[in-house]
């Protein structure tokens, strides 16, 4: 149950069995679950001779009977209105319509009344419903993902459409693995919660027929848990190849735009970062900055000599070689130049502002005690005029999740310090987050200092010693996950829903993060797999975080919180 | 992987709205056939409008709303070019078939036989021939395919068409590289081979030796010597000509696939990407659309202005003429 190799097989199949010239038409969250896993030059070889959005492609009106349309959209009422639309006027031979989720009896009796003309072919549900940018790691892209830190009462209507959008993802990873799982929660997350009944619901009594597979003896496990149990690891800087990408310029579905970073030729520009496409990306995205300068320049050293002999080409043979080779060459050439760009840009932003330092102080903050040293080092750092105001608001943020009970003496000093080093920082912002995600909130043991076992592992550690110090974090997911292999997940912190129960180990579970995973913890779940522990793990979340993009959800919240208390 | 397929019931809904909907009649109409033989017919004779093909079709259906909306989904003209990518893919699959009976000529050729293998030769370089000037037309065509302009999504098409042609081409240029170049080696080897046993023959061939040894007095190359040497002089002139042909129609492959590459998609690069193309073809759009607003905007402008200052000077001359007039006359 691989996530890229399953939507591959759902898009193979709905374009197999229609045969001549076809059209794929899409809407905005399906182009990315399919651009994710599927290649343009494959389309063609499918006879998929042009791609459009649903909404697009309203806009022309010319006939083109000799082509088949093949639909692939969400079931929302959107589509539904824009096919009912197009439905009516037909301009493709024959239509075919799949959708990534459950559709319901009211769009389904919308499309046959609009269907006057008897164009549509087939409708059916094929339940690719997410973005499987990693193998054992998708998201969702849920629009507006600062919602999950309101509380419910705010903005209902808007709050039920998040939760909607995630219970069918979830609903959809299931079916696309032809399981139903048992489903647990953070107890502390009102929104876990609520997700982790409406997909029971879902699964259980809703669906229940279409849920109902093949028994296997041991039922998969969902486990539900909040970005706020783990606000830490979204706050920090990093050190490994695909997660600092991600940190320092940004992914976004497996591509990344280099255009707001600096000028560069127009085939550079954008580039795609895929495991499942690049080999040396594949071997490199887990390794840290250090090695993938020196395996980079290994690389550049093996592409040298292929272009060298490529130059002096004097006899037929050569030619005949040198043919031959030449799409391997391109490709290694593009291959080549896109990861010396992207190592060179990010030298470069680090060097600017002076990560490497920043770093340092916030995996003491994270990792270690020691408040006396760390506030020091904080209060250096926002007095150090090269760092940035987003790394200064991190520090804080971090100490301040670190040492909340401790002293609000120092902790204040650092709040009216950032306010006068940063102009541009919205007052309030840390206390919110420690609303949000202080250790009250929390589910699970984030600094290892809740009992004495976890105090004496930490000890322990620190007497060993770290290999790195810029990658001693590990996500709490991580702890999760031991504590999954072991069995010791506490049912009191992570509580089942309804009266299905695990019995003996899950060999396979799916770890979702309402609010947002990091690169950090896929890679977490990408070397707890490899280890093979007989246990499976997929990580999903709502959206993929990087410090950013946390920061700018906290802030909206913040706003719509504020805004809303006004109001009341 | 489970899926479920809604066909069933949706057809169930649409024939139960059908009743209700009327007007009958409209029950014959059987959408699946999309007609492909008199559509292409269609196409043949009549090449001037393709361009725009529901042009032609657009007052039909304004006569009998009844029948047309019938006609529609049905009755449609694909254009030209469609024709031309058929024939481009028939002829790629004349070159795919060409190519498997050029692989067992190969092998025949490379078994040892008794017969000079002249026939075999002539076959070899005949469907080498063949294929190279089928890929070479099929080339020549292809880049013919998204000459001619057209609306918008129509080209999007012809150039993802091309494209795909284009690898499709590519792949067996590639391996009818490949496969000349192990023939070229193995023949190579067999020249090698060949000369090394008529060596042998000459040094220790037990009959020669002999005859050597008999006339050892003549000292000069016997009858039976100077036509075998003749022999396998003509066979090296006649292995240099069918390397040598062989190299040239690897130059010519060499060349097409040099041209191939251009329009063909690497992998693993952003454009390869689905959603890249969608959002170019938006961005293309929107600037288009810019464009020709702008344009508009120009045009009217250009227009007004050169309009209004035309008239304020002819009002200048009419003004001085007037006042020549009164002061002269």
């Amino acid at each position: 149950m691989v996530l890229v190799l399953s939507v591959r097989d759902y898009i193979n199949r709905m374009l197999q069995d229609i045969s001549g010239m076809k059209v794929l038409i899409l809407d905005s969250q399906t182009v990315s679950a399919v651009s994710v896993v599927y290649s343009q030059s494959e389309l063609l070889q499918k006879e998929v001779f042009l791609v459009e959005l649903v909404d697009s492609i309203s806009m022309s009106k010319e006939s083109m009977s000799h082509l088949k349309a093949v639909y692939f959209l969400r079931p929302t009422s959107e589509n539904i209105q824009h096919l009912k639309r197009q439905l009516a006027k037909p301009r493709f031979g024959e239509y075919n319509l799949f959708f990534s989720n459950m559709l319901n009896t009211t769009q389904l009796h919308i499309l046959a009344d609009s269907d006057e003309h008897e164009v549509v072919q087939q409708v059916q549900e094929f339940f690719a419903d997410f973005v499987a940018i990693d193998p054992y790691h998708f998201t969702l892209n849920t629009p507006s993902n600062h919602m999950y830190m309101l509380p419910a009462v705010i903005d209902p209507p808007n709050l039920q459409n998040y939760c909607d959008r995630i219970v069918d993802g979830l609903a959809a990873i299931f079916l696309a693995f032809k399981r139903r799982p048992v489903i647990r929660y953070s107890r502390t997350s009102d929104i876990a919660k609520r997700i982790a009944h409406e997909a029971s619901k879902l699964m259980y009594q809703q669906e229940s027929g279409l849920f109902d597979f093949r028994r296997t003896e041991i039922s998969p496990l969902l486990l539900i848990i909040d970005r706020r149990d783990d606000p830490v690891t979204p706050l920090l800087n990093q050190w490994t190849y695909q997660a600092m990408v991600h940190e320092l310029i940004g992914i976004k579905d497996n591509k990344v735009d280099l255009g707001n970073v600096g000028k560069f030729s127009k085939d550079q520009q954008e580039v795609v970062l895929s495991s499942e496409q690049d080999a040396f990306f594949k071997a490199n995205m887990y390794e840290n900055f250090g090695d993938i300068g020196m395996n980079i320049k290994r690389m550049v050293d093996d592409f040298q000599q292929v272009a060298k002999s490529n130059q002096n080409i004097q006899t037929i043979e050569d030619m005949a070689k040198f043919v031959d080779n030449y799409p391997e060459y391109r490709k290694m050439q593009g291959n080549v130049s896109k990861h010396v760009t992207l190592v060179t840009e990010m030298s470069k932003i680090v060097e600017e502002r002076k990560l490497m330092l920043v770093s340092q102080t916030e995996q003491e903050l994270a990792c270690n005690g020691g408040q006396g040293a760390a506030f020091e080092a904080v209060t250096n750092l926002l007095n150090n005029e090269s760092v940035s105001d987003i790394d200064r608001l991190r520090l804080v943020m971090l100490y301040a999740l670190r040492y909340e009970k401790e002293s609000p003496v120092q902790l204040m000093q650092l709040f009216n310090k950032l306010a006068s080093r940063s102009p541009k920082y919205k007052p309030g912002l840390v206390q919110f987050l420690l609303k949000q995600a202080g250790v009250d909130r929390r589910t699970g043991d984030l600094y290892g200092n809740r009992d004495i076992l976890n105090i004496a592992r930490n000890m322990a550690r620190g007497l060993k010693g770290v290999e790195n110090v810029y990658t001693q974090h590990q996500p709490l997911l991580f702890q999760t996950m031991e504590s999954i292999t072991k069995g010791r997940l506490r049912d009191v912190d992570y509580p089942f829903v309804g009266n299905h129960f695990q019995q003996g180990r899950p060999q396979e579970v799916v770890i979702f993060i309402v609010g947002g995973t990091t690169y950090e913890e896929s890679r977490s779940v990408a070397l707890q797999n490899s280890l093979n522990s007989g246990i499976r793990f997929i990580l999903g979340g709502s959206s993929l975080l990087n410090s950013k993009r946390f920061l700018k959800d906290l802030e909206e919240a913040q706003r719509i919180a504020r805004s809303s208390t006004g109001v009341v | 992987m489970a899926t479920r397929n809604r066909t069933f019931l949706f057809r169930r809904y649409r024939d139960a709205l059908k009743g209700v909907r009327v007007p009958p009649g409209r029950s014959n109409a059987v959408p699946s056939s999309s007609g492909g033989g008199p559509v292409i017919e269609m196409s043949n004779t009549t090449s001037t409008p393709l361009r725009k093909p529901h042009r032609s079709y657009a007052p039909l259906s304004t006569e009998d709303p009844a029948t047309s909306t019938v006609g529609t989904p049905t009755v449609g003209l694909p254009p030209a070019w469609v024709d031309v990518s058929e024939e481009l893919a028939a002829n790629i699959q004349q070159a795919r078939s060409k190519m498997a009976e050029l692989a067992k000529a190969h092998a025949k050729a490379l078994m040892p036989s008794f017969g000079d293998g002249k026939e075999d030769q002539h076959r070899i370089e005949a469907l080498t021939f063949e294929v190279t000037d089928l890929l070479k037309k099929t080339e020549k065509r292809l880049r013919k395919l998204s000459a001619a302009g057209g609306p918008f999504e129509d080209s999007t098409i012809r150039k993802n068409v091309q494209r795909s042609l284009a690898s499709d081409l590519q792949n067996l240029s590639m391996e009818l590289r490949r496969k000349q170049s192990n023939y070229l080696k193995r023949i190579k080897k067999q020249k090698e081979g060949s000369d090394g046993v008529d060596l042998e023959m000459n040094l220790d061939g037990k009959p020669s030796v002999r005859e050597d040894d008999d006339g050892f007095d003549g000292m000069s190359f016997n009858n039976h010597q100077m036509a075998k040497l003749k022999k396998s002089e003509a066979l090296t002139v006649e292995r240099e000509k069918e390397i040598q042909q062989v190299a040239e129609s690897v130059n010519e492959l060499a060349q097409i696939m040099k041209d191939l590459s251009v329009l063909v998609i690497d992998q693993g690069t952003i454009i390869d990407r689905i959603d890249y193309n969608i959002q170019n073809v938006a961005v293309t759009v929107d600037k288009g659309l810019q464009q020709l607003q702008k344009a508009e905007r120009n045009q009217k402008q250009g227009g007004m202005v050169t309009c209004a200052s035309v008239l304020v000077i002819m009002c200048f001359v009419m003004l001085v003429l007037l006042i020549l007039k009164e002061i002269l006359f």
